[in-house]
């Protein structure tokens, strides 16, 4: 409930472009876009309310994750927060667990609860998909049988 | 049942004790080390006041220096703010003053209700009462001192801010725009989900 609400707050229109200008800006310039610049778009991009975004974000953050050590917690924490927010919850996961092996954290396990539940009511959720399905090939084969012995 | 929502931020300078304080008040809960906040975190709690059931949403911010710069989104819809700092170190309370800064730039709410909290008072303490609570007048502000570790006075400053804002003459007013719609913003992408069945 707590952890859904914190996942459904979408980044203001205005903060996604704001950064993303900044950083196009870094970009056209310099030939190339600073740490903080990266991160504070990749921040807004992964709370935006579109899926290609937080993709984006995603891609920014492993980025940032191996080529800046020193902010590694917030990329890996924003990594799982993106990949749970796309329902991506076996790379959401991995996230957190890397984060947790590292340092013990409260909130990261939320998250990783949160998404360790996702992930099961989306299995249990397929699951009745299947067991629907065989239950309809069920009826029709029956059927079939039916109709062929008349 | 519509819930009446009320969002506050919870700011300070960083192991001042801003998610302990929350955590003791939502899960009563208590941990010695020290979490550091990554961005922002929310939790939530319903509370009674007079009869009538607030939700309670609170905004935990990073105290770190890099999400300075990201967070004013979340100041928005804000109807209180609670100050934290640590009575054992007088710098965090001296650094308050640029987080109201903040908070008057940021806030879209001209009324915000402000809380200025003393926490750690189970330690030893650097800061005087009366420097905190001068501080706080200074900014009309309500002013508490507590212990997270300990659970002193925690449940009144949730309790003394809430007060303050219900019985506000803002609030019924303003609450339509300000404080009610927490859940608007939750389609993401919900077509994508859609039921099985």
């Amino acid at each position: 409930m707590t952890m859904d609400e914190l996942l459904n707050e979408v980044v203001p229109q205005e903060d996604l472009e704001r950064f993303e200008k900044k950083y196009h800006h870094e970009l056209e310039l310099d030939g190339e876009v600073t740490t903080e610049t990266k991160f504070e778009y990749a921040f807004c991009l992964v709370r935006s309310r579109y899926t290609n975004d937080i993709r984006k974000g995603i891609m920014i953050l492993e980025e940032l994750a191996r080529t800046h050590p020193d902010g590694r917690r917030d990329y890996i924490y924003y990594l799982a927060f993106g990949n749970a927010r796309i329902k991506e919850y076996t790379s959401g996961l991995k996230y957190c667990r890397a984060f947790l092996d590292i340092e013990s954290n409260d909130q990261v396990r939320s998250l990783e609860q949160y998404i360790q539940k996702q992930s099961d009511l989306e299995v249990a959720k397929g699951m009745a998909v299947a067991g629907g399905a065989a239950l309809v090939l069920g009826g029709i084969l029956g059927l079939g049988i039916a109709m062929a012995r008349k | 049942m519509a819930d009446r929502a009320i969002k506050l931020l919870v700011i300070g300078e960083s192991g001042v004790g801003k998610s302990s304080l929350i955590r003791r008040f939502v899960e009563n809960k208590f941990d010695d080390n020290h979490d550091v906040t990554i961005g922002m975190d929310f939790k939530s709690k319903v509370m009674n006041v007079d009869g009538i059931d607030y939700k309670v949403a609170l905004w935990d911010t990073a105290g770190a220096e890099r999400f300075r710069s990201l967070t004013p989104s979340f100041y928005r819809k804000a109807l209180g703010a609670i100050l934290v700092y640590d009575i054992t170190n007088r710098d965090s309370l001296v650094k308050l003053e640029a987080w109201l800064a903040e908070l008057d730039s940021y806030s879209d709410n001209p009324n915000i209700a402000i809380i200025v909290v003393g926490n750690k008072i189970d330690q030893e303490r650097l800061v005087d009462r009366e420097e905190g609570r001068k501080f706080a007048r200074k900014h009309r502000a309500l002013f508490i001192e507590t212990s997270a570790k300990c659970d002193q006075f925690v449940s009144d400053v949730f309790k003394d801010i809430v007060e303050k804002i219900v019985s506000s003459e803002y609030f019924n007013n303003g609450n339509g725009s300000a404080g009610l719609d927490i859940a608007s913003d939750r389609n993401l992408e919900e077509s994508a989900s859609t039921c099985y069945c």
